[in-house]
């Protein structure tokens, strides 16, 4: 029953991860792929405060999120200065750097990981709590995200996304109104960051490189990029799937390959063949603008 | 980082691949007596993690064909994958602990059991961990126990001999930025220091490097007499291709995860002289390491990888059954708690392949060690210790 | 620790280490300039051209010319694949550059569970032996790999330079860099010069990898990190220029290197990020000299439809 219960805990975490992904590269089209950077940043900071400066769980954990979504200002604003494609680079470079960094500091536990971290209460919690407490919040965030896509700034979002041009003409200044998108999608990041965090009491920096990214992509393509259920279908089978893979009985060192394998084909198979994902949503990846997006300069 | 592959490190899917393997009876019938194995059978660490997995397999099986753990009753062994990868191992502790109910499981790598230990801990359930080397896991907690040496016992042997039995006195240290290199670097230099000689150089490295030349350079010109490199497996003979390269022809030494015959292959006449350390008897020691040697060349054709750690997780059933025969014979119900209890008092163990095991209250064990070079192509034991 | 001996020792092992890291780059750079896309999938074909090459030595027992010419057919056959099937529809149907982002790197991983699959994960090399015998010159160890890695690179990259300047097909190719629909307007098939800039990359980094995976121990993730250093490269040297992107490969490589000498080891890593930061921030469009850039300025056309007009 337990072990149900830390799938689900584990479910209810990459539904608001992906949720939240799918805010930043599908609602608002932009290339930044360091979310797993700041569900880290969420992780770590809540974890440091609870374990060395003994704050109770209940205060890290929004303080953490808050400085996710701060810390994601840093990445974004410079680069979003440049163009959005200076974001993905510079997103990446954020993510690896950071795992780099913690490697290398003593108080984050260094690559060996921080451990010990200090349980949501006092005594614990049962698995059966948290995992309602990670569920409900998956649900406030999933809500949320509709709501907030569905009101003017919503709008805006989309605008933004489909002619920014026009959108800039209309008032709106465009680099801001990315700059609060990411940091609001960040810090949900960093929020399930910390939820982890209290529950699995020990992080450690490689849970957080590119393949994580690989895999909240993968979540959101094949569940269907826009959509309210995409992300969350698409985490729920990117957890369970695996699990039925091993009824098949495949020899154990092929095992982890060919799960990769096959979620890797999924996603190409549905970029080209159901580029809207499971859940179908509005055209899918026609980006704004055609291949000119590079400044190609002459040499 | 303990794990050298980033695929599966972390796995792109965070779920669980469990193999579950029971062991059953073969000879010994009655109610089981049961224990857990969480190794990595996939995965980067398979190569080592497979191999011990298998020991282990044998001697449960070889142990049920003796008549079991007492009255006939056969000792079950539940295999788990962990992949080497932290998150998987606590989905496996959950599983023995919630799910199965064990009172013990047997695991290995250090991240691994640094993120079971807290499963460990609240629920009450040992913990024997075979194979990591960092001193950290002897700290990790009331229920997590060492029966495998841990880094401080043979990197001071090895200093020990270094000073005292071939004159060294300037030593340099190499090592490679993760938890092993780290604490084994650490204490290295402690040791060194403590018994009267001195480190001129320190320097570290990127675990994904793979060159190392201003590191290397660094070393060289501190001038030491000796240099000892705490590695990754994979990482090791590059350094020291790259070390012979640039004209440094001290003598340099490792630890226990290097003593592997694909060392000597990888590096060829460039390994000649260079001393690691050994945690086990070897086949020259013991008959029974000769017999259990000659099995895997008869049933594999090969030599396990990393022949000593298969050599303590064929041990450690034995060390298990030992355990709950003690605990049938006090009438103790077949909890953690009470493992835990009976472990402690029977305390030491005269196991087929490593000798006799004492468990300290320190969580961990002290044992005997062997320091291994390279001469003419071939590992050959030059001094036990301890 | 700064004596000559072992500055000097240091760049030349530095100068010796960037030869693959130099083609990494070109290979990116180029497919970036003329295909338009920050081609990931590189490390795909980087991982499929060691593996073969390891393959063809250490289990087929070739020698190593034949496991090179091996490696350059499997590197070209994926190209071919990735850019006929791959970039192509993604071009026609007006693909979002995170769409490309995501195919590259799905392509990257596809390939990197397969290598997994067949041949394990544990690291190898491409020969069984890393030794390579060493002449002492003037007190600097100068390693049997080092000179022929760096005749490798300087020879790619004279020719990669002397056929885009003066064969007509590399001027083709770099007038679909420049405008592909105006060139294909002069009759220039765009095709077969994305097909092109594919292939030139796929072998550039087949090179690189035979160079790479005959020193160092390589597994299915290793192209990942490599591909890292040519993406910073590329943008140091400026987005659009290879010879810049060559060059800012091996000033990034000597100052890796080099920094030993003055900081920690344990933050080389670190370091390529740092220069990334700084890059991105001060240097978005490659570090130029003042006269490149006064000539650059001069002949700037009309705005292009990039985002960059904001902010």
């Amino acid at each position: 029953m337990t072990y149900l219960l830390v799938l689900l805990i584990l479910v209810g975490l990459y539904i608001i991860l992906a949720s939240s992904f799918d805010l930043v590269i599908g609602h608002a089209g932009l290339i930044s792929i360091a979310h797993p950077a700041f569900f880290a940043i969420g992780a770590y900071a809540s974890g440091l405060l609870a374990l060395d400066l003994g704050w109770p769980p209940l205060v890290a954990i929004p303080v953490a999120t808050l400085l996710a979504a701060a810390s994601s200002v840093l990445v974004s604003l410079p680069a979003l200065r440049v163009s959005g494609d200076y974001l993905m680079i510079a997103s990446l470079g954020f993510q690896l750097g950071l795992i780099e960094l913690i490697k290398n500091l003593q108080f984050s536990g260094g690559s060996g990981g921080l451990s010990n971290i200090p349980p949501l209460v006092k005594g614990n919690v049962s698995p059966l709590t948290y995992a309602g407490l990670v569920l409900v919040s998956a649900a406030v965030v999933v809500w949320l995200i509709r709501r907030i896509m569905r009101s003017d700034y919503g709008r805006a979002v989309t605008a933004l996304r489909d002619d920014e041009t026009a959108a800039a003409m209309l008032g709106r200044d465009p680099i801001w109104i990315k700059v609060w998108v990411i940091a609001l999608a960040s810090g949900i990041a960093g929020y399930a960051g910390a939820l982890y965090a209290h529950y699995f009491r020990f992080v450690t920096p490689e849970q957080f490189d590119i393949l994580q990214s690989a895999a909240l992509l993968t979540m959101v393509v094949v569940g269907g990029i826009r959509t309210t259920w995409g992300p969350i279908i698409g985490a729920l089978l990117l957890e369970t799937v695996p699990q039925l893979i091993t009824y098949l009985n495949l020899p154990p060192n092929i095992l982890g390959p060919a799960q990769g394998l096959l979620f890797t084909t999924l996603v190409l198979a549905f970029m080209f063949f159901r580029p809207s994902g499971l859940v179908s949503g509005s055209a899918a990846w026609r980006g704004s603008e055609p291949l000119e997006v590079v400044n190609v300069r002459r040499s | 980082m303990t794990s050298q592959f980033r695929l599966s490190r972390r796995s792109l899917l965070a779920g669980a691949s469990a193999a579950a393997l029971p062991m059953g009876s073969l000879h010994a019938a009655g109610t089981p007596f049961r224990f857990g194995l969480t190794l990595p059978l996939s995965g980067p660490q398979a190569l080592y993690g497979s191999d011990q997995i298998l020991a282990a397999q044998w001697a449960v099986a070889d142990i049920n064909k003796a008549g079991g753990v007492v009255d006939g009753r056969p000792l079950d062994m539940l295999v788990l994958d962990t992949q080497a990868d932290p998150q998987i191992g606590i989905q496996m502790a959950n599983r023995v602990v919630n799910a199965e109910h064990l009172p013990v499981f047997v695991t290995a790598w250090s991240a691994v059991v640094k993120a079971q230990a807290p499963i460990a801990n609240d629920s009450k359930t040992v913990a024997l961990v075979v194979g990591a080397n960092s001193p950290n896991v002897a700290k990790l907690g009331d229920y997590v126990y060492t029966t495998y040496p841990l880094a401080d016992v043979d990197l001071t042997a090895l200093v020990e001999y270094l000073y005292q039995k071939m004159g060294k006195r300037r030593a340099a240290v190499l090592f490679v930025n993760d938890e092993t290199g780290v604490a084994g670097a650490q204490i290295y230099r402690d040791a060194f220091k403590k018994i009267g000689g001195t480190i001129v150089a320190s320097e570290t490295y990127d675990n994904k490097a793979t060159d190392f030349t201003g590191a290397i350079l660094k070393v060289r010109a501190s001038n030491p007499d000796t240099i000892h490199i705490q590695s990754q497996v994979s990482d090791t003979p590059q350094i020291v291709a790259q070390m012979r390269q640039l004209g440094l022809n001290q003598l340099v030494t490792s630890y226990a995860a290097i003593y592997n015959p694909e060392f000597i292959k990888a590096l060829g006449a460039a390994a000649e002289g260079v001393i690691v350390t050994s945690l086990a008897p070897d086949a020259k020691d013991s008959p029974k390491v000769a017999a259990y040697v000659a099995r895997w060349m008869k049933e594999k054709g090969r030599a396990p990888n990393g022949l000593p750690y298969t050599q303590y997780l064929y041990d450690t059933p034995y060390l298990v059954a030992d355990v709950f025969r003690a605990m049938n014979k006090a009438g103790m119900a077949m909890t953690g708690e009470n493992f835990r209890t009976a472990m402690m008092k029977v305390h030491s163990f005269e196991l087929p392949l490593t000798g006799r095991t004492n468990l300290l209250a320190t969580h961990e064990v002290k044992k005997p060690v062997y320091l291994m070079q390279v001469q003419k192509g071939a590992w050959v034991k030059i001094a036990t210790m301890g | 620790m700064f004596e000559w001996p072992v500055i000097s020792q240091i760049l030349w092992t530095s100068l010796a280490t960037t030869s693959f890291y130099v083609l990494f780059t070109a290979a990116f750079a180029l497919v970036l300039k003329v295909n338009r896309f920050f081609n990931f999938a590189q490390g795909g074909v980087m991982t499929a051209a060691f593996y073969t090459a390891y393959a063809a030595v250490q289990m087929a027992h070739l020698p190593g010319w034949a496991a090179f010419g091996l490696a350059l057919l499997v590197s070209a056959l994926l190209s071919t694949i990735i850019e006929l099937f791959g970039f192509a529809t993604l071009r026609a149907k007006h693909a979002s550059v995170l769409f490309g982002f995501i195919f590259t790197l799905m392509i990257a991983q596809f390939v990197a569970y397969t290598a997994a699959l067949l041949f394990g994960t544990w690291t190898v090399t491409i020969f069984p032996s890393m030794f390579y015998p060493v002449t002492l010159v003037g007190g600097v160890a100068v390693s049997g790999w080092d000179v022929p890695a760096i005749g490798s690179a300087i020879g790619c990259l004279t020719v990669l330079f002397g056929f885009l300047r003066f064969a007509p097909w590399g001027q083709s190719m770099l007038a679909v860099a420049d405008n592909p629909d105006l060139a294909g307007l002069y009759g220039i098939k765009t095709k077969w010069a994305y097909l092109m800039a594919m292939l030139i990359a796929g072998a550039l980094v087949t090179v690189g990898m035979f160079l790479y995976g005959s020193r160092a121990q390589v597994q299915p993730m290793t192209s990942f990190d490599l591909m890292l250093f040519a993406v910073v490269a590329t943008i140091l040297g400026g987005i659009g220029s290879i010879g810049g992107a060559a060059v800012a490969a091996v000033m990034l490589g000597l100052v890796q290197n080099a920094s030993i000498l003055v900081i920690p080891s344990q933050w080389q890593g670190f370091l390529v990020y740092a220069v990334l930061f700084v890059a991105i921030v001060f240097f978005p469009r490659g570090v130029r000299l003042p006269e490149r850039r006064a000539r650059a300025d001069a002949t700037r056309q009309a705005p292009s439809n990039t985002s960059e007009q904001e902010g």
